[in-house]
């Protein structure tokens, strides 16, 4: 059980029905480390991100994560080790019953240990810090989409995790706006040093906030190296799909 | 031939670990209840039973009063061939509203009404997530959502089967005044209902509260994929509360013939 | 309280909406039959569809509930010492009232609910847009078969319902009440009359054209996502179960 690593995942398979989504994965994401997951759509990436925050359960392998394993416990006590981890969903998961107030209020909440004050104050604090200071009664119904992951980012990160987990930060959001979220992920992660993993399709905006990128293809990670250089990979599988070039291995393997 | 031995197969495993869930979500409920929460639920129940009572009362004395109009005409109308007595009817007529007719109808309409608004809300929640945030954020589904939801169940199927219960009676004698020209006095008696009567109205109306929201519940929590998983939850959930009802109603019927020795 | 008389006028303009929604569906599903120019494939699709699916259940809820009435009416009757009377009590129930409305109920729930998410998810995903772009009636092409399956659908569940909640009676009463099977059988034979089965069957026929309006209508008209699919469900279900009741009354009352 090693301290460095913040996630540790070890042979790790997951299958759906008949198709074995994650055929051995094993990865790990140093303290303090910013990891990009980049691969074809419906590839597995969302599931992993699930199976490390124990909302699934692998079929086999190992998953630590922040030095705890998530295998094989029952709801109550991942408790403990989710307060230290934020997970921005997808599709935001925002609660449509709750104002954003509400919403980001509602991880601090349900410790139970924290005054209403103090949660007001930091409520308040991350909303403008995410640029939406004087919209906390609003309904998730009336806002944009890029409100709404904002909203989402502001409660993942309001009690200051350890781990965050963001899924697609800004899948459909426009040029501009994709690197003001990312500016502020950055200005976020600098300020806590928490651990990153982060999933996007985004490659170019991507590549310039985490520290490695690793390839997901087929159930397996066939690459991970620096962020930086990720354009011009050794493998022309990843070189194909980081460029978006039409021809390659990955249509030839498709077809 | 094997394929179909193989399909059956897995419609079984599936349904016995169908079951086993659902009694689950049953058992969790209930633990749920007893656990103390930490965030107070007080609010979501009165919230819960408004949602549940006040929506559902017009609907309940509709259905229930048209009902009971309905059974006893052709109470009398099948009387008037056979026997061509009234004056046992509205006293009968009574042991069974109280027994039986009241709280299974109402629960029926409520396995309607709430049972599939209850799937409806917890799908569209696990559809879009929200679930899991919810757990993200240390939160057990089941304590969260479902227990106010049980809680405030058990306790309006109770005042709506009386309520639905009292409607029934009245529009019954109104009918079979008006239709048969029975008189009101024969027809108000409480000559043959027995303290038993209103044990068993007690235990089937607080059964059907329980099982509605806990299989609605389950239903709802299982829902997938996006609007189609919604729909399918919500449509399960109807069928499978109002089943439950039925069997629940045939199960306490027989119990309290063997309790009594063949004397409903 | 001012509220709360707005609160109801606004409810029962709201019923009045969807109950004018209905009727005028309604109308244009009865224009598109004339001529009748029905896509068979839609029907027989639709009428495979949920027959099959609603066979179990339906069965399942008829046996149960005539087993029920035999409960509820049988030691009455034994007190009485009636026997022969006891399909009588049990049977005139189940083929007038308890059948055609429970079968009803549950294929409301089944079928009606499952029919409304169909559309429901149709129409929030545009497909309905589709098919008008395409110059096809979203009425002729998939309403009305399903309104036709539906119809069709129901009154045959009535009448093998009817028969399996007679059975369930008999099983229930032989059972636990040591009633002999013969006498159940001949105590049907001769206390029921066609024509009570013959009344439960034309109130299925009501019973199917009020669900599948009300399915139909509140698929087409839904609005906003996976909660407003949820939501349009609720109100079909509502608003069958409705109509079923209101239905039945006026029903028993014309025809006796």
């Amino acid at each position: 059980m090693s301290i460095d690593a913040a996630i540790r995942l070890r042979d790790v398979h997951k299958r759906y029905g008949h198709h074995e989504l994650l055929a051995g994965i094993s990865l790990d994401v140093p303290r303090g480390g910013k990891l990009g997951l980049i691969g074809p759509a419906a590839c597995g990436k969302s599931v992993l991100l699930k199976l490390i925050c124990g909302l699934e359960q692998p079929d086999r392998g190992d998953i630590e994560v922040l030095g705890e394993s998530v295998l094989r416990k029952r709801e109550p006590e991942l408790g403990p080790l989710r307060q230290r981890v934020g997970m921005l969903f997808q599709n935001y998961a925002l609660f449509d019953f709750l104002s954003v107030q509400a919403n980001v209020a509602f991880p601090l909440e349900q410790r139970g240990t924290i005054s209403a004050r103090d949660i007001l104050e930091r409520v308040t604090a991350r909303l403008r810090a995410v640029g939406l200071a004087g919209s906390e009664a609003k309904l998730t119904a009336e806002l944009s989409g890029g409100m709404k992951k904002r909203v989402g980012i502001a409660r993942a990160t309001v009690a200051d995790p350890e781990l965050v987990i963001y899924d697609e930060p800004t899948a459909g959001l426009d040029p501009v706006t994709t690197q003001k979220i990312y500016d502020l992920l950055a200005a976020d992660q600098a300020r806590t040093g928490a651990t990153v993993l982060a999933v996007s399709s985004d490659v170019v905006a991507l590549a310039r906030f985490v520290d490695e990128i690793a390839f997901l293809y087929r159930g397996h990670i066939v690459h991970r190296g620096p962020a930086a250089t990720i354009l011009d990979a050794p493998d022309p599988l990843v070189r194909q799909f980081v460029r978006g070039e039409l021809e390659g291995p990955l249509s030839e393997a498709r077809a | 031939m094997t394929r179909f031995a193989e399909t059956i197969g897995d419609a079984i495993v599936a349904a016995v670990r169908a079951v086993r869930d659902l009694w689950l979500v049953y058992v969790g409920t209930v633990a749920g209840l007893v656990r103390k929460s930490r965030v107070p639920h007080r609010g979501e129940v009165a919230r819960q039973l408004y949602a549940i009572g006040n929506r559902s009362l017009v609907f309940v004395i509709v259905t229930l009063g048209f009902i009971g109009m309905v059974m006893t005409y052709e109470a009398c109308l099948q009387l008037s061939r056979v026997v061509g007595d009234y004056t046992q009817v509205g006293p009968q007529y009574l042991r069974l509203v109280i027994s039986d007719f009241a709280p299974t109808l109402t629960a029926l309409m409520l396995a309607t009404r709430v049972g599939a608004g209850i799937a409806a809300e917890i799908g569209s929640m696990k559809v879009t997530e929200q679930i899991d945030a919810l757990r993200m954020s240390g939160v057990l589904p089941i304590d969260y959502l479902i227990v106010p939801r049980f809680v405030a169940s058990v306790i309006m199927t109770l005042v709506l089967s009386t309520v639905g219960g009292a409607v029934m009676y009245a529009a019954g004698g109104l009918t079979a005044q008006y239709s048969f020209g029975v008189n009101p006095n024969n027809f108000y008696g409480l000559q043959f209902v027995r303290p038993r009567h209103v044990v068993m109205m007690i235990v089937k109306a607080l059964s059907y509260g329980a099982a509605i929201p806990v299989v609605a519940g389950f239903c709802g929590l299982r829902a997938r994929g996006s609007s189609e998983g919604v729909g399918w939850a919500t449509t399960a959930a109807v069928i499978g509360s109002s089943f439950a009802v039925i069997v629940l109603d045939f199960v306490i019927s027989a119990a309290a013939l063997f309790v009594t020795g063949g004397d409903l | 309280m001012r509220q709360a008389v707005a609160n109801v006028g606004a409810g029962a303009l709201r019923v009045a909406e969807e109950v004018g929604g209905i009727v005028i569906l309604t109308g244009q599903t009865l224009r598109a039959l004339v001529p009748p120019r029905v896509d068979t494939r839609e029907l027989v699709k639709n009428l495979y569809k949920m027959g099959n699916r609603s066979v179990p259940i339906v069965v399942l809820t008829a046996f149960f509930a005539g087993g029920l009435m035999t409960l509820q009416t049988g030691p009455f009757v034994k007190k009485l010492g009636a026997t022969a009377l006891a399909g009588w009590g049990a049977g005139y129930a189940v083929l007038r009232e308890i059948g055609p409305i429970l079968i009803a109920l549950m294929f409301s729930g089944r079928v009606g609910a499952n029919n409304t998410a169909e559309l429901a998810t149709m129409t929030v995903t545009e497909q309905l847009d589709g098919l008008r772009a395409l110059a096809i009636d979203p009425v002729r092409f998939l309403v009305v078969p399903r309104v036709l399956a539906m119809m069709v659908m129901l009154v045959a569940l009535t009448v093998i319902g009817d028969l399996v909640a007679l059975t369930g009676a008999s099983v229930v009463g032989h059972a636990m009440l040591d009633i002999e099977w013969s006498t159940m059988f001949h105590s049907f034979a001769d206390n029921l009359r066609p024509y009570d089965f013959l009344h439960g069957v034309y109130k299925s026929i009501a019973f199917g054209a009020a669900i599948a309006m009300s399915s139909c209508y509140f698929g087409v008209t839904v609005r906003g996502g996976a909660v407003g699919v949820g939501r349009a469900v609720n109100a079909a279900v509502v608003a069958a179960a409705v109509s079923i009741m209101l239905l039945d009354f006026f029903l028993t009352y014309l025809t006796g």
